[in-house]
């Protein structure tokens, strides 16, 4: 039996100081609750929407600040998340396991939203890893940050790599309030979707931890979740209070959902490898793709124009003459050529998907 | 997972019929609403370091709702209303005003706005023609006048002066520049009028407040739907499939919108995008605030002690 911590906080923005206090008063109050694994959100210790603030926040993993952290959690495991600044100057939005005193695992956020009200890529670097870490609880644990888990490739890749705990820690601002949502909330009702759909795939424990309060003019909306390696959810917090939550769980329930249904044991990595490395390959240019139209150049999927035949236009110096284009057949089945192009028509630019 | 919520039916007249037309696209939840938007001005006043709200109550339903949520939000004791009424304004506006500050219980003061307008346009300051000012002309100063005002009593009042524009009349422009725009937060500007209609009913607000044709009451007998010649209803659904749902304006043909009517609501939008944007400043140096000088508006030491 496992009790996990939900640390479900609205972290002030730009204050590490009094941020990492109050990550030092929730671990000593997990742990007083008899909590093995402690979860902060996204950038608890620094808050959100930082822009050019980043950079004062930021942390070297060697900064004693973390260490005073990492000191606080023998006989615990925690993870916090925190502006990194890398060697060499790069930001990074990141996520730490650290257990027994120790930082044992780094995980720098992958998918950085720059869209719609993001604006990540901006000022943070993207990290490279996507990994899983053995820790004290006795199975793989698999940390993501936020955006990280609307990428299928993410829980699939930690739960491959050993994962039986799923971290997602998240700054998920909340919008859409349409009535026409189950729970009056687009986002939460995105969210919800995604976490029970990951954890009965990759028949693991999600668990996701969302923070609450206001930067600047978003709202973050909490609904802190602990899902089970059936799609089951085991626990969800309230929107937009604060608090910790305690949340016990069996991680036997991982054992017997995996003999149950076996879907791991059956994902076929090199089935996938192979194709990814030929999407790769084509999408690079040096193979044919396959599913581009006829007469496309290397790396364009899109045969270009033909060249509209003007009488007495001469050749630009220099320039080589294209290869004709043989248009692929347009008829459909049952058509008796209705609707096709004639022959003397343009060729005009079309999509590879109508 | 749950079905969805059956909706709250609307609020009837004594007739049973609807007080308003809520689209069923635009229907919110409000209770996810209410506490959003009291956290946001909760949020709002902590990171500034205050504690204390003013805002300019008309007697109409936007600045009435935001009263009623800054009233939720941070208790009636900690809001002043000022009514600043015009010669030629309506008194029932004023009478619904009355209504909303006695029912709320919170601060009120009234600020006769007369002199101030009528000593520019009458007494000479308005130059030659300053008698003979159009409507639009006194409307806007009018405005202007009603935002000095407030902005003066936050500091005697100690507290920051809160929006009460709406999404539709920012997004059509419908609204004064540096006059009833000007504020240090807005609760209701992602709100659509019939949102904010919405709204009001489920917080309460008096029904007569809701039921009235809204009116920016600048000159007598001025109403929005006459002015523009459009229903809220209507214009709200054109920008919410147009804006919030990225449809093209032949896709809203297609729905059945009148392609004149989307046409008018684009150039509308277009030309007041000015007046929902910070003005540009000319980039000359390394760091230019808004352009590659970008920190929130509130971080640490940015309180008011």
């Amino acid at each position: 039996m496992l009790r996990i911590a939900l640390a479900q906080i609205a972290p002030r923005l730009g204050a590490l100081d009094d941020n990492l206090a109050r990550h030092h008063e929730i671990l000593e109050e997990a742990r007083a609750g008899g909590a093995g694994l402690v979860v902060f959100p996204e950038l608890g210790l620094t808050g959100y929407q930082l822009q050019d603030l980043a950079a004062e926040v930021a942390m070297r993993l060697d900064d004693p600040r973390l260490a005073s952290l990492a000191a606080a959690t023998h006989g615990l495991s925690a993870s916090v998340s925190f502006v990194e600044e890398s060697g060499d100057h790069r930001l990074f939005i990141a996520a730490a396991l650290i257990e027994d005193g120790e930082i044992r695992h780094v995980h720098r956020k992958v998918f950085l939203p720059t869209y719609g009200l993001f604006d990540e890529r901006r000022f943070f670097a993207a990290g490279d890893v996507v990994r899983a870490v053995p820790s004290r609880l006795g199975v793989g644990v698999g940390i993501a940050i936020c955006e990280d888990f609307w990428h299928l490739q993410t829980p699939q890749l930690l739960a491959l790599d050993g994962a039986q705990i799923l971290l997602n820690v998240s700054s998920s601002p909340g919008r859409d309030l349409a009535a026409r949502n189950d729970v009056g909330l687009g986002t939460a009702t995105s969210w919800r979707t995604l976490m029970r759909t990951y954890a009965q795939l990759t028949t693991s424990f999600v668990v996701f931890v969302n923070r609450v309060g206001v930067d600047e003019s978003v709202t973050f909306w909490g609904g802190s979740e602990v899902i089970g390696p059936s799609g089951e959810p085991l626990f969800s917090a309230p929107f937009f209070d604060e608090g910790l939550f305690l949340v016990d769980v069996n991680l036997e329930d991982v054992r017997r959902e995996r003999i149950a249904l076996p879907l791991l044991r059956d994902e076929r990595l090199e089935l996938q490898a192979r194709e990814l490395g030929r999407i790769i390959s084509e999408r690079a240019g040096l193979a044919t793709d396959s599913a581009a139209d006829a007469g496309a150049e290397p790396r364009l999927d899109v045969a270009p124009m033909a060249p509209v035949p003007v009488a007495g236009a001469r050749r630009l110096k220099g320039m080589k003459p294209r290869r004709p284009m043989i248009p692929p057949p347009m008829r459909a089945p049952g058509e008796d050529g209705a609707g096709g192009r004639g022959a003397d028509e343009p060729i005009r630019l079309r999509s590879r998907h109508p | 997972m749950s079905a969805p919520r059956a909706a709250r039916p609307l609020p009837v007249d004594d007739a049973g019929r609807p007080l308003f037309e809520l689209p069923d696209e635009l229907a919110i939840d409000t209770d996810v609403a209410r506490r959003v938007i009291a956290g946001f001005i909760r949020g709002q006043l902590q990171q500034a370091g205050f504690e204390r709200c003013v805002l300019g109550l008309s007697g109409g339903i936007d600045s009435g709702l935001v009263a009623y949520l800054v009233a939720e939000a941070i208790g009636a004791d900690n809001l002043l209303c000022v009514l600043m009424p015009y010669r030629t304004s309506s008194p029932a506006s004023r009478g619904d005003a009355e209504t909303i500050v006695a029912d709320l219980g919170c601060r009120s003061e009234l600020v006769e706005i007369t002199p101030m307008v009528d000593g520019y346009f009458v007494e000479g300051a308005g130059g030659d023609r300053g008698a003979e000012a159009s409507p639009l002309r006194r409307g806007n100063f009018m405005a202007r006048m009603r935002m000095a005002v407030l902005y003066d009593r936050s500091v005697t009042f100690g507290g920051l002066v809160v929006g009460t524009g709406n999404k539709t009349e920012s997004l059509i422009g419908y609204t004064t520049l540096f006059g009833d725009n000007a504020c240090a937060f807005n609760p209701i500007g992602d709100l659509y009028k019939s949102q904010v209609r919405q709204m009001a009913a489920a917080m309460g607000v008096p029904r007569q407040v809701i039921a009235k044709a809204p009116s920016a009451d600048l000159w007598p007998d001025q109403t929005d739907e006459g002015e523009g010649a459009f229903s809220y209803p209507l214009l709200d659904r054109v920008l919410y499939w147009r804006i919030d749902r990225r449809r093209s304006t032949d896709e809203l043909v297609e729905m059945g919108f009148d392609r004149a009517l989307v046409e008018r609501v684009e150039r509308l939008v277009a030309t007041s995008e000015f007046k929902r944007q910070v003005p540009p400043v000319a980039k000359l140096g390394p760091r230019t605030a808004g352009v590659d000088y970008l920190y929130p508006r509130r971080r640490p030491g940015s309180a008011r002690p």
